[in-house]
């Protein structure tokens, strides 16, 4: 048993020795990465760490698990180095003075003016910068334009509002054979976010004030929205797994070609090209209810935790460096469907898919909410935002879930404004 | 290996026992015994106990700074038409879930407890659900429930029953349906078990007296099988009761507290409190809560079962 004991001692001893002693020459630094943007992310750690000694290491977290796992991990005093986070999350970590300042690196960056202004915006917080865009992406609309044909419609024509879309939806549907018209994501708060607010800014409305402070429900582009989706609910003109899905077989129902307009976001056109070749479809942008688009700015934004040595730093803004190189900028295009930056659109498209250039353009229309109750406000499944969603478009008393959610927005507002 | 001849040289001690009684009690042995399962209920239930109630007194956001509100929680959990109504929820589903798995166990209990040859067999297979952990298992019913690609939907179309998919998770009732339904297939095996032991401490003599003296099936069951198993009922019953009080996964994993936040368990409220609102004061003061509601639930069972049925 002693004799064991000393073994042990010795091998954790040289253990930690060999340690200290590769760590002389080389960094490692651990970056948390949501699920969704994982892949991307790895492949780019590993082109790095391909080229450098410091390594860096990718660990994926559950996109709806992030904030309170990095919580917990910066509660507890052992957070990451760094985070790739959805950029909504950034005033909440920075207003809990949980990220490091990195206004100054940002700044002298000479891409820094091509950097994706709502990331920017959002990781604004008191007039420090505190994240820099990751990877950015835009919400959209495909549609299928097979469909739009064989439906009498001009598939070289978007639909200029939603309503044009119901009306579109409805032809679509009635070509039968379990067709629908239209596919929206109405069972994940992150999902409606993308999809559903961009109605009401290419109307010129929001819920939130521009603080993020208030929220107002109930507006004339509000009513007319839902009336536009609960009219192609009535006609059966919205795909059946719309209502509890959370967004895992949008894609696949739209590549299936049964499904005639989907909400969705830029990834999707490299995403149908390389895995649902067949496919035809088109993008566009958003339209609101009668007219004018928008899009969802949305994306991850990279964040260095608070209180890290500077060695680490150096790395992780180093790698920054790296990714926004014009090399890795084509292959983040190619992987996600946009550049993280704004100056590079003709080289890292050059070789794309000429669709991922509307949701590129779209992005000067495009918003994010300022909030810092993201998750309870408009992520969370029990949360108002998806209850007035579900409530309102698949529910009897519309009057009823618009009052309800004011409340409740207003509430939690309150309570959460710092 | 030993354990098993051990009862046979043992046998003598009861007698010679009360002879070396006299010796005085030797108080710190006892403790030194009970030693190592006090720092576990004090490291693992009391200091996080205590832990709980001081973060109560707090409004203790996860991020953020700390400030002591002292009953301003409580005050506020008075209110919270949220809370009363997935405690509510959960004494509904408690009451329905534990009913459906006494139903399902103790026939499945008394089918295996048959001296077939392949009685073994069945209660293996019965009782595997039980090994898969309770998240496992709803995220396996998640799937099976999928309209789209799950098992339930192709079969039922297949065969001709349906035309379009079952879609249960959209309104309440055949939510918490498939629930219950998945929660009787995962735990019915371990009730059928404690059952099981309950029937075969039923001596066979006393059978055999009642079907001499001409007792039906039915009243043999009623008179004698019943009442003799009461306390391997009794205790099923608090189990079932107890885990079904602390139900979190299968409403987290399969419905996600849907549709319109009407299936959320008490637990699941507290989840949402701590890691949605991320006010971990507000968490555990509803956590305090749920506990005096077990504890009151648990010792009112408790009391039942002390009652002991004389025997003979």
């Amino acid at each position: 048993m002693l004799k064991i004991r000393w073994a042990l001692a010795a091998l954790s001893l040289a253990a930690s020795t060999a340690l200290a002693s590769t760590s002389a020459h080389a960094t490692d630094v651990t970056l948390w990465v949501r699920t969704s943007s994982g892949a991307v992310l790895q492949g780019l750690a590993d082109h790095y760490n391909a080229k450098h000694s410091d390594k860096i290491t990718v660990t994926q977290i559950t996109a709806e698990q992030m904030v309170p796992k990095l919580g917990a991990a910066i509660a507890g005093g052992e957070p990451p180095d760094g985070a790739v986070l959805d950029l909504i999350y950034l005033p909440t970590f920075a207003a809990a003075e949980g990220l490091e300042d990195i206004t100054e690196f940002a700044k002298s960056r000479s891409y820094f003016q091509a950097m994706s202004p709502s990331h920017i915006r959002l990781a604004t917080y008191g007039d420090k910068i505190y994240g820099v865009p990751a990877l950015p992406d835009a919400s959209i609309i495909a549609y299928n334009t097979d469909l739009f044909q064989k439906a009498g419609l001009d598939p070289n024509k978007a639909p200029a509002s939603l309503e044009e879309i119901a009306a579109d939806a409805k032809k679509i549907t009635a070509l039968g054979n379990e067709t629908y018209g239209f596919y929206f994501v109405a069972n994940s708060g992150s999902w409606l976010i993308y999809d559903f607010l961009p109605h009401l800014w290419a109307a010129g409305a929001d819920i939130l004030s521009e603080d993020g402070r208030t929220a107002t429900v109930d507006t004339p582009a509000f009513r007319e929205t839902v009336a536009a989706y609960r009219d192609m609910q009535k006609a059966g003109a919205i795909h059946p797994t719309s209502r509890s899905g959370n967004g895992n077989n949008a894609v696949e129902a739209f590549a299936s070609g049964k499904v005639g307009v989907l909400m969705t976001g830029s990834y999707i056109v490299n995403l149908l090209t390389s895995k649902y070749p067949d496919v035809k479809f088109a993008v566009a942008p958003i339209p609101g209810p009668k007219g004018g688009v928008s899009s969802f700015a949305g994306g991850d934004t990279l964040a260095v935790m608070k209180g890290i040595s500077e060695e680490k730093k150096k790395v992780l803004l180093d790698f920054v460096d790296f990714y926004m190189s014009p090399e890795e900028q084509v292959y983040i295009t190619k992987e996600s469907g946009m550049p993280s930056r704004t100056d590079l659109a003709a080289d890292a498209y050059a070789s794309f898919d000429k669709r991922n250039l509307v949701a590129y353009d779209v992005l000067s229309k495009a918003r994010t909410p300022y909030t810092f109750s993201s998750d309870e406000l408009f992520v969370s499944r029990t949360g108002p935002f998806l209850n007035l969603i579900q409530g309102t478009i698949f529910g009897d008393d519309v009057d009823g879930a618009i009052k309800k959610a004011q409340e409740d927005f207003t509430k939690i507002l309150e309570r959460t404004n710092p | 290996m030993a354990f098993p001849t051990s009862p046979a040289p043992a046998a003598p001690t009861p007698a010679a026992r009360p002879l070396a009684q006299p010796a005085e009690p030797k108080g710190w042995l006892g403790l030194l015994f009970m030693a190592p399962s006090l720092v576990f209920i004090t490291g693992l239930f009391l200091i996080p106990l205590g832990m709980t109630l001081w973060m109560s007194l707090h409004n203790w956001p996860l991020l953020g700074r700390v400030k002591f509100i002292g009953l301003a929680n409580y005050a506020e959990l008075a209110h919270d038409m949220q809370l009363w109504h997935s405690l509510g929820f959960t004494l509904l589903y408690t009451v329905l879930v534990t009913a459906a798995i006494m139903a399902v166990a103790l026939p499945l209990a008394l089918l295996v407890d048959r001296p077939l040859r392949l009685a073994g067999l069945f209660r293996t297979v019965y009782f595997m659900p039980v090994v898969i952990g309770f998240g496992a298992a709803s995220t396996l019913w998640m799937w099976l429930l999928n309209p789209d690609s799950g098992v339930f939907a192709q079969l039922l179309r297949g065969a001709g029953l349906v035309d379009s998919a079952p879609r249960p998770l959209e309104s309440f009732w055949p939510a918490l349906g498939v629930i219950i339904l998945m929660v009787v297939w995962k735990t019915a095996g371990f009730t059928m078990v404690i059952l099981l032991t309950g029937l075969q401490a039923i001596p066979a003599d006393v059978i055999e007296a009642a079907k001499i003296d001409g007792a039906s099936v039915f009243s043999r069951f009623r008179r004698i099988t019943l009442p003799l198993m009461r306390n391997s009922l009794l205790l099923a019953l608090v189990l079932n009761v107890t885990s079904s009080m602390l139900a979190f996964d299968q409403f987290f994993i399969i419905t996600q507290g849907g549709p319109s936040n009407s299936t959320i368990s008490a637990v699941f409220s507290i989840y949402l409190a701590s890691f949605s609102s991320y006010r971990l004061g507000y968490g555990a003061a509803m956590s305090f809560v749920l506990l005096v509601v077990l504890v009151a639930i648990s010792s009112v069972q408790l009391a039942f079962l002390r009652q002991r049925p004389e025997e003979s």
